[in-house]
């Protein structure tokens, strides 16, 4: 595509980089057609390409974001559908990104709207106060109906309340890994908002990984991955977690030698991932960024290039495997989870429109939650087609937002794994109705 | 860039602007209504990106009343009308006018009924093409135009275009394949032409429609026709050592009496940048490459390939691949349905679409490379060879105003090439502005006068998408 | 007086003066069809059998033009040398109407006749890929050409075809043809009732097995049983293949008989002339298009009228031949039972009855509107074959 940059403008790195994103969409709309947006609300505008114009016009003509294109950009899930679909290899995210970045500093939000991000940004990525929060969420549920009525943030709040789960989780207490010389060491992210939501999944990937004698190496420095608040433009702290994460990862890798950060939650691998280009032009941390990005796997891949055990006992489950987007499009992984699965004894089953977002997109269902429900709703209606006893997925923000939509249980990927390969039946089936009772319990392995 | 020429808008228009926005805010919800400037812009060009106009205002009607009063209103007030599908035209024939408001048909995207008995489905005009082959290939049918947007495209775009696509070489282009459509006309009357019978009940106004570019008035559904999927499809590859000898083998393979259900053509830098998108296979040590896709039952298959593998080898061919798996069928489409896009990773293109009689397509594949490297660019060749439609992608720098020249000057070198050797300017992707010039290389001013007559039956004043097709001189009233 | 150019100027000098002086005219092929439509008084007539002769053939494109005069028997013989056929089957209206001239390409194209096989080949109108005609001006046009794929300008072809030779005087007609099959083979059920019959020819042309023709003959309409006839068309190693395949899909419908090449070609000859219900010749004839499903229902709806008649169903049943004794009434029965997505054209009476009710499906106003708008855009006086389609167009 044509594009309109002065000189002056392309000699900032950012602009540039963009700039070269610009030219290689050829505007052949195929991307129009795998974005959730576009297909709810059937207007160019909701679409990568009517997007990547607004972003074009906005970034060339050195505007400030306007309300329109603000409205538009905000809509935007960032699944990154449309980057699969795209023949050009036209780099959406990086794009929208920029644009998200250039709103958060042109662009003033109404006090209702800047209060809630500032509100999101201030306790997600925070472990504690995110524990704090959920407990005021849960005292906040009865509430629910009043809440939506408040005007303008009412149905938001009441879509982050909705999320919190029905009870609080324990905080489970972990196992001491053994140290051994001799072993391969890993270290799994904690990041912010899922060792809260659900310890069971990193509790699960640690036993699956212990039974392929890999150790997981404790980084106490890490946290959240930056991509909640990246995704809200916030671009300064995302990388400010960023060199905070790579600083502790850096020095594990170096003094420790683990060969891989391993990610449960793909939302966050596909942050951790994009390190090396977010940092690219910081000369102290491009290097190390880029290190830290090259070590990145998600926990699936990890597991498929390892030789599990074979499972001695198949559980007769039918899963559908609902892949996140930040798993299929973020990352394009496919198939590894599917694989792992089937070699665990479980029946896999694709999701129809599986390449359609199920709406939670980091906090896109607190921030936009009617196109976020009619998402789910869109995403629960296919699943349930299936007839699945199971829904397994990748992604923490997957699992709250289907679960709230559907009865039948939502489980991590790896939660099924360590069940089949000897480990405690995943939370959430023992607490499904009718399902727990007809479970056979696998052999210790 | 600006070497096609756009009619000056109508001053007095644009003057109005307040009070056209005013009126058509009456008449539709605000979620249906684009009028600020930021966001008129995302509609301002189709897939023809070296062309923009800023429309007025576009509308995004849900359903065929608001397309009709909108229409009523518009044809009241003078107000020209661009209709718009998913805007993948590549003649910018969904390009706007400032004087104009564009009437998008995307909201307009479900699929109303399917009728397997009588193999058709009822549609919404705004569903993509493929979405419908989606709806039905469970149950084993599939609407047969396939154009390489058709992930995209809408039906209404497909009927503007009477659009057509690899395997259209045994099924037939869009117009083969509608048996009837909902159409507002420009006042905003509605009426159904055809159905689901198989032939017109009177004069056959559905053959007019069909690829009249949105000239005619706004469909706004349309009744297709359903086939039911062969047993088994399976494309081979084969590798020339010249672009000449795969054309030679096309014309062969025609002649000896084998409609295959797609034969498509690419050159080697055709190959290299479809290979990389799509990691199809395709042969990389190869000049030109047809993709030729048998089908029906193992046997038949194998049968059918013996016939055409024989003829391939009079003509030297290299390589020979055949698909061993449903997924590798998926990726040699792929490939070659992303051919446009992916070239998109190598440079800025524009994309002609000749058609020539087959026996003609060494000699015009020819002289093509020698026109465009005499303007000193590169182009590559991706098309439908089965039937003689070419797409010459002739690459070059759109932020290069000389070479946006010498692209455009090649390329209606091209078409005059295609049409003297019997064919004609396009054979798919429609006249829009892109070949409006050239209308008068293929037709004379009598054949263009009657073509402007029946127009003037439907849109007597001019204001259906009224810059497309015919020469801004010479246009007759009603 | 009839006016027999042999030059498309001639024919064009000819309309012209027709038009200066407003005089009618018929426009003529071999006169097979003359009874096909209303019937007209003119002036005078307009021929073509003086633009006569196949303009140029080329076997390895599938294309052929001819002078629109050009006799269908000498096209179908210098096809028939190389392999190939018009797709789309064209029936041969002698049968129907008598007389013993000879059809000629342009009339085929004229009355859009297309036969059995127009449910898998297309119609002539999709076939046609160019027409050369004089329109009521006297002007020469050309649209479409000699390649199959072709959306250059608004397209003219289409609309001409069954036109009636209201629009223009053809003069050169472009077709695409198809190689003849190598082999083919009829499955032919017998003494299915009309629903049991559409069933069959659903689940026959839903199957994968390219069935190229779907009819049936009830019982008493040219043979004593009912058939029904599905033909396969193919390489010949496919056609066994397919024979034993789709009997199995119609194995709930009884065991079908096959018939093959010669007894198969006479076969569909019949069906596509409509020879069982040509006789008597007096009899009133329709020809009615609907969505296959619904046949059955019309032609019990028929029956329920009290309408006594022979009927033959093509097309899988979406189209219907009608024969009954003539009467004005029957019109209004037919049309009445046509569901909402049908059309019924008489297709044969007597004069006075096809002068009096309307030959063609009347149409609501807006598209009456539009054909009277694209008539006058082709011929703004009404002079070539004025009233043929329409009364007053
Ligand atoms: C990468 C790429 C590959 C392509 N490959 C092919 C191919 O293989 N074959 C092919 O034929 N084409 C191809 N095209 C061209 C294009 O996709 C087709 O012309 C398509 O039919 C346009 O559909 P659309 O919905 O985008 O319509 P638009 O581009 O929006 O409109 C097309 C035309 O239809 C008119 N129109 C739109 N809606 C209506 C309506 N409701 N009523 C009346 N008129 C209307 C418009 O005014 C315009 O003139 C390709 C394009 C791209 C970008
Ligand atoms: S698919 Fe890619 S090239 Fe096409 S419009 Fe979308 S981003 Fe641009
Ligand atoms: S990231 Fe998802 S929501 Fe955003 S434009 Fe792409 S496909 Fe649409
Ligand atoms: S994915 Fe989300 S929850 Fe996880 S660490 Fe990153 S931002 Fe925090």
């Amino acid at each position: 595509m044509q594009t309109n940059f002065t000189s002056a403008q392309l000699a900032d790195p950012h602009m540039a980089a963009s700039e070269k994103i610009l030219r290689s969409c050829v505007h052949c709309g195929f991307c129009t057609a795998t974005c959730p947006t576009y297909l709810l609300l059937g207007d160019e505008l909701d679409s990568p390409r009517g997007r990547i114009y607004l972003i074009k016009d906005m970034l060339e003509g050195g505007k400030p974001a306007t309300a329109e294109v603000v409205k538009h950009i905000d809509r935007c899930l960032s699944c990154l559908s449309c980057m699969t679909t795209c023949p050009s290899g036209v780099h959406y995210m990086h794009l929208v990104d920029h644009a998200r970045a250039h709103i958060e500093q042109t662009y003033k939000r109404d006090a209702t709207d800047r209060l809630l991000r500032a509100l999101l940004a201030h306790i997600l990525p925070y472990r504690n106060r995110f524990r704090l929060a959920l407990g005021a969420a849960l005292f906040a549920k009865p509430f629910r109906p009043l809440l939506a009525h408040l005007p303008r943030v009412g149905k938001r709040l009441a879509a982050m309340v909705a999320l919190a789960p029905p009870r609080s989780p324990a905080v489970t207490a972990e196992p001491a890994p053994l140290t051994r010389a001799d072993r391969r060491r890993v270290a799994i992210l904690e990041g912010c908002a899922q060792p809260v939501l659900q310890p069971a999944i990193n509790a699960a990937a640690r036993r699956l990984l212990a039974r392929a004698d890999i150790e997981v190496v404790r980084v106490a420095e890490e946290g959240c991955c930056g991509a909640l608040v990246h995704h809200m433009g916030r671009e300064a702290q995302a990388l400010e977690f960023a060199r905070r994460n790579i600083d502790a990862w850096i020095t594990a890798i170096d003094q420790q030698g683990i060969e891989a950060i391993i990610i449960t939650a793909s939302g966050c691998g596909t942050t951790v991932k994009d390190y090396g280009f977010m940092l690219r032009d910081d000369p102290l941390y491009a290097e190390k960024a880029r290190r830290v990005s090259a070590l990145t796997c998600d926990i699936t891949e990890f597991l498929d290039r390892l030789d599990l055990p074979a499972v001695s006992t198949a559980p007769k489950r039918a899963v559908a495997y609902h892949s996140a987007c930040s798993m299929q499009h973020g990352q394009q992984i496919r198939d590894e989870p599917k694989r792992l699965l089937r070699n665990a004894g479980f029946t896999v089953r694709d999701v129809p429109e599986g390449h359609i977002c199920c709406g939670s997109a980091g906090v896109y269902n607190i921030l936009q939650p009617e196109i976020a429900g009619r998402l789910r709703d869109r995403k629960v209606g296919n699943i349930e087609r299936l007839r699945p006893d199971i829904i397994a997925t990748g992604n923490i923000g997957c699992i709250t937002q289907i679960g709230g939509g559907t009865a039948i249980p939502v489980v991590h990927t790896v939660e099924l794994l360590d069940w089949a390969h000897g480990g405690p039946m995943p939370p959430a089936l023992e607490r499904a109705p009718g399902l727990n009772s007809r479970v056979v319990q696998f052999p210790l392995a | 860039m600006s070497s096609i020429a756009f009619p000056t808008p109508d001053p007095a228009i644009l003057a109005r602007r307040d009070d056209i926005i005013a009126g058509l805010a009456a008449l539709l919800p605000p979620e249906c209504l684009v009028t600020s400037e930021d966001e008129r812009r995302a509609f301002e060009t189709d897939a023809l990106t070296a062309y923009r106009r800023l429309p007025l205002a576009v509308a995004l009607p849900r359903n065929t009343a608001e397309v009709a009063a909108v229409m009523a209103f518009c044809h009241r007030e003078g107000v020209k009308i661009v209709p718009r599908g998913a805007g993948t035209s590549l003649a910018g024939g969904a390009i706007p006018q400032e004087d104009a408001v564009v009437i998008g048909v995307s909201k307009l995207n479900r699929i109303l009924s399917v009728d397997y008995a009588n193999r058709t489905a009822r549609v919404e005009a705004g569903v993509t093409n493929l979405s419908i082959s989606d709806a039905v290939m469970p149950d084993g049918f599939f609407y047969a135009p396939d154009p390489s947007s058709q992930l995209a495209c809408t039906i209404a775009g497909n009927i503007g275009m009477n659009s057509g696509g690899a395997h259209c070489l045994k099924y037939g282009v869009t117009i083969n394949n509608i048996l009837g459509v909902k159409m507002v006309l420009i006042d905003g009357t509605v009426v159904d032409i055809g159905g689901q019978a198989l032939d017109p009940a009177g004069l056959d106004l559905l053959g007019l429609i069909v690829g009249s570019e949105g000239q005619l008035g706004i469909v706004t559904e349309a009744t297709v026709r359903l086939l039911r999927l062969a047993e088994g499809a399976r494309p081979v590859l084969f590798g020339f050592d010249s672009s000449e000898a795969a054309g030679e083998c096309v014309a062969a393979i025609i002649g000896a009496g084998i409609v295959p259900v797609a034969m498509e053509f690419m050159d080697k830098p055709a190959i290299e940048i479809c290979e990389a998108f799509a990691k199809a296979g395709y042969p990389l040590d190869v000049e030109a490459m047809l993709i030729v896709e048998v089908e029906g039952s193992e046997e038949e298959m194998e049968a059918q390939l013996a016939r055409i593998c024989e003829i391939a080898r009079r003509y030297g061919v290299k390589v020979v691949k055949e698909s061993r798996s449903a997924t590798e069928t998926a990726l040699i489409w792929k490939g070659r349905k992303s051919a446009f896009g992916a070239t998109g990773r190598v440079a800025d293109y524009i994309c002609m679409d000749g058609t020539v009689p087959t026996s003609q397509l060494p000699y015009v594949l020819k002289r093509t490379g020698e026109i465009v490297a005499s303007y000193g660019l590169r182009v590559a060749n991706v098309f439908h060879a089965g039937d003689g439609n070419m797409h010459p992608l002739i690459l070059y720098n759109v932020n290069d105003p000389a070479e946006q020249a010498k692209a455009e000057a090649a390329g209606n070198d091209i078409l005059r090439l295609c049409v003297d050797a019997g064919g004609c300017l396009t054979g798919e992707h429609g006249v829009g502005i892109e070949k409006r010039d050239l209308m008068r290389h293929q037709f004379s001013e009598v054949d263009l006068t009657q073509q402007m007559r029946v127009r003037a039956v439907f849109d007597g004043r001019w204001l259906l998408n009224p810059a497309k097709v015919f020469p801004l001189d010479g246009r007759i009233a009603a | 007086m009839t006016i027999v150019p042999t030059k498309e100027a001639e024919a064009a000098e000819a309309v012209r003066a027709a038009q200066s002086s407003r005089r009618t005219l018929s426009i003529e092929g071999g006169g097979t069809r003359l009874a096909f439509g209303r019937p007209i008084q003119t002036d005078d007539t307009l021929s073509s059998k003086g633009l006569s002769g196949i303009t140029r053939y080329e076997p390895a494109e599938l294309v052929f033009s001819a002078w629109a005069g050009t006799p269908v028997a000498e096209i179908e013989a210098a096809l028939d040398e190389k392999g190939q056929m018009l797709p789309f089957e064209p029936m041969d209206h002698r049968t129907i109407y008598g007389g013993s001239g000879a059809p000629t390409i342009g009339g085929i194209a004229a009355t859009g006749a297309s036969g059995p096989r127009r449910i898998q080949a297309g119609a002539a109108r999709d076939l046609l890929l160019g027409v050369r005609f004089v329109n009521g001006r006297g002007e020469i046009v050309k649209s479409g050409g000699r390649v199959m794929k072709n959306v250059t300008g608004l397209d003219l072809v289409k609309v001409n075809c069954g036109a009636h030779g209201t629009l223009g005087f053809m003069t050169e007609v472009t077709f695409k043809v198809l190689p003849k099959p190598e082999r083919t083979l009829t499955l032919i059920l017998e003494d299915l009732d009309d629903e049991r019959a559409v069933q069959a020819m659903s689940a026959a042309l839903g199957s994968p097995f390219s069935v190229s023709a779907a009819a049936h003959l009830p019982a008493d309409v040219g043979g004593a049983r009912a058939r029904t006839a599905l033909r396969l068309e193919h390489f010949a190693e496919s056609i066994t293949y397919r024979a034993r395949e789709l009997a199995k899909v119609l194995s709930a419908f009884g065991r079908a008989r096959e018939i093959e090449d010669d007894e198969s070609r006479a076969l569909w000859r019949a069906i596509r002339d409509v020879d069982a219900l040509a006789q008597p010749k007096d009899d009133m004839l329709w020809r009615v298009s609907v969505p296959p499903t619904q046949a059955p229902a019309l032609l019990a709806r028929l029956r329920q009228a009290g309408l006594s008649f022979r009927a033959l169903l093509d097309w899988g049943g979406g189209l219907i031949w009608i024969a009954c004794t003539e009467n004005a009434a029957a019109s209004t029965v037919v049309r009445e039972a046509l569901g909402g997505d049908g059309h019924a054209t008489l297709m044969r009476a007597s004069d006075a009855l096809r002068a009096s009710l309307d030959v063609f499906q009347p149409q609501d106003a807006a598209l009456m509107k539009l054909t009277a708008g694209i008539k006058a855009s082709f011929d703004p006086d009404g002079i070539l074959n004025p009233g043929r389609m329409y009364a007053g167009l």
